[in-house]
């Protein structure tokens, strides 16, 4: 029961055009950051590691598709929400804009099932989109640059990870990406289920996450008290995969308040729709 | 009286013409080169093991080419750190330019007597301003180099010799010290805008030391090595 339920879900979210948006604007970026480090990739290196340079000399190849795929997750990793709360603003609000609520709820299938159905299908919507960034990113920069060596630079730290060491680190990274997305998907499906038109789903999610992201990077010690109670720090937390040795206690705490947070939206948001009044 | 004395002048000659210890620094800077000669080519695998307290690098393994005077190729499948002071260090490449040496103390290098000489370039362009050497004289090989450069600052290298594998002066392991600078990366660089890393930046000396640890095995020497290994490869 409960298949059929997705694959109606999935099947609404395929007819509709802004579905391919998110696929689409992958295919564009992922592509152009490619071109560009191939161009600038060699100078940024330089540029980063010009202190280590005056004392070494590096011997290899430091801009392969490893680093290319690493960069590229942490610029659209934050872009990424944008993508994801594009279908999932629709998931619910979408039926009432539609004026399809009432039918929805007139079959005999529960409440329960049916935000349970619209959810699994946005969530494996989401899961194809962060597949397609991995595809995009990760296969096409190892096919058209190579393997190597990952140099991960952070502000005072250098850490280069052995070229056989590094793809397992990003099946995990971009697994708890998925992950992160997941929560953005199930706060925009929150919201969807409060309003009847999708935009204001799309716009508060990404409104809550642009400002959690701007108190997490203010150097103001206030803002640094309160940065452990937003949930958009742990989002960050795929990073943790390329440190060596990998703190995997903080990751485990980062994944279960991800995943608290998944519970406690989709908890939410069953409940209020549960109790909803449907007029429309 | 008279014949304690001569004893002794008879024992002080005996000792000064047996003994191969000299203070003339050319003589001890011409025997080491003397006995490096007897190198003329080699090729060698090395491990290379970087300590800096800001960067974590895998071991690399990877192949030295020399040829004499100073042709050295580097081969490694993997990425490679490499010290720009000194890795190409040798002594026929340190003396081949003009320079004054002097002689200055004996000292002691785990157990072995040394005599330290001091180096300096008479060239208007080189780079090194002085270098230090340590010199064991009883198997003509140098043990530690410090050097003072005028853009890179100061490097030392020591040297360790296991001769009961190489009966050449080729060292099975080079510890090289030196001074980094430390990373300053603009945060839009790096993406890391995590409070930690700036805790970490209250370590605000400008340098850090670092050391490289070079071992070397399986050491092939005077075997011939053609000139194009140097030509067509160069090192990066």
């Amino acid at each position: 029961m409960i298949f059929s339920l997705i694959s109606i879900e999935l099947s609404k979210i395929f007819r509709k055009w802004r579905t391919y948006i998110g696929f689409l604007a992958i295919a564009v970026l992922v592509p152009i950051i490619q071109i560009a480090m191939l161009v600038e990739g060699e100078k940024s290196i330089n540029f980063m590691t010009r202190n280590l340079q005056q004392s070494f000399i590096f011997v290899g190849n430091l801009l392969n598709g490893y680093l290319i795929s690493y960069a590229i997750l942490n610029a659209l990793v934050v872009h990424i929400p944008f993508l994801i709360t594009l279908v999932a603003g629709d998931l619910l609000a979408g039926e009432a804009t539609a004026g399809t609520y009432r039918i929805l709820v007139t079959r005999p299938v529960s409440r329960f099932k049916i935000v349970l159905s619209k959810f699994l299908a946005g969530l494996i919507y989401t899961n194809l989109l962060v597949l397609w960034l991995a595809i995009m990113s990760l296969a096409i920069g190892i096919l058209v640059f190579g393997i190597g060596e990952l140099i991960v630079i952070k502000n005072v730290n250098i850490l280069i990870l052995a070229r056989n060491d590094v793809f397992w680190r990003f099946l995990l990274a971009y697994g708890f990406a998925a992950l992160s997305m997941t929560v953005v998907l199930s706060l925009t499906f929150l919201f969807s289920s409060l309003v009847e038109n999708a935009i204001g789903p799309i716009v508060s999610t990404m409104a809550i996450i642009i400002v959690f992201v701007i108190i997490s990077a203010l150097d103001i010690e206030f803002f640094q008290s309160i940065r452990p109670y937003l949930f958009t720090n742990y989002m960050q937390s795929w990073r943790s995969f390329f440190d060596d040795p990998i703190d995997f206690q903080d990751l485990y705490k980062s994944a279960a308040v991800l995943i608290g947070h998944v519970i406690f939206f989709f908890g939410t948001t069953v409940y209020i729709f549960s109790k909803k009044d449907i007029l429309s | 009286m008279k014949n304690l004395n001569k004893i002794l002048f008879l024992v002080f000659i005996l000792v000064a013409v047996i003994s191969p210890q000299t203070n003339d620094p050319d003589i001890i800077l011409k025997k080491v080169l003397d006995e490096f000669n007897k190198v003329q080519d080699y090729e060698v695998n090395v491990n290379i093991k970087v300590d800096v307290n800001f960067l974590k690098v895998p071991d690399t393994e990877a192949k030295i080419y020399f040829k004499q005077p100073d042709k050295v190729h580097f081969e490694s499948e993997t990425f490679a750190l490499l010290p720009r002071e000194g890795f190409d260090f040798s002594p026929s490449a340190l003396l081949k330019k003009k320079y004054t040496a002097f002689y200055v103390r004996q000292d002691t290098i785990e157990n072995v007597k040394v005599s330290v000489l001091k180096v300096i370039p008479l060239g208007e362009t080189d780079d090194v301003i002085l270098s230090t050497l340590w010199i064991d004289q009883s198997k003509n090989v140098i043990r530690k180099i410090e050097t003072t450069t005028k853009t890179n600052g100061t490097f030392g290298i020591e040297l360790k010799y296991d001769h009961t594998n190489v009966n050449y002066p080729l060292p099975s392991k080079m510890i090289f010290s030196f001074n980094v600078d430390k990373m300053n990366i603009p945060m839009g660089f790096s993406g890391d805008i995590s409070p930690e890393s700036k805790e970490k930046k209250k370590d605000n000396k400008p340098t850090t030391a670092g050391k490289v640890y070079v071992s070397y095995s399986n050491y092939k020497i005077n075997i011939g090595i053609p000139d194009k290994i140097f030509e067509n490869k160069k090192k990066k």
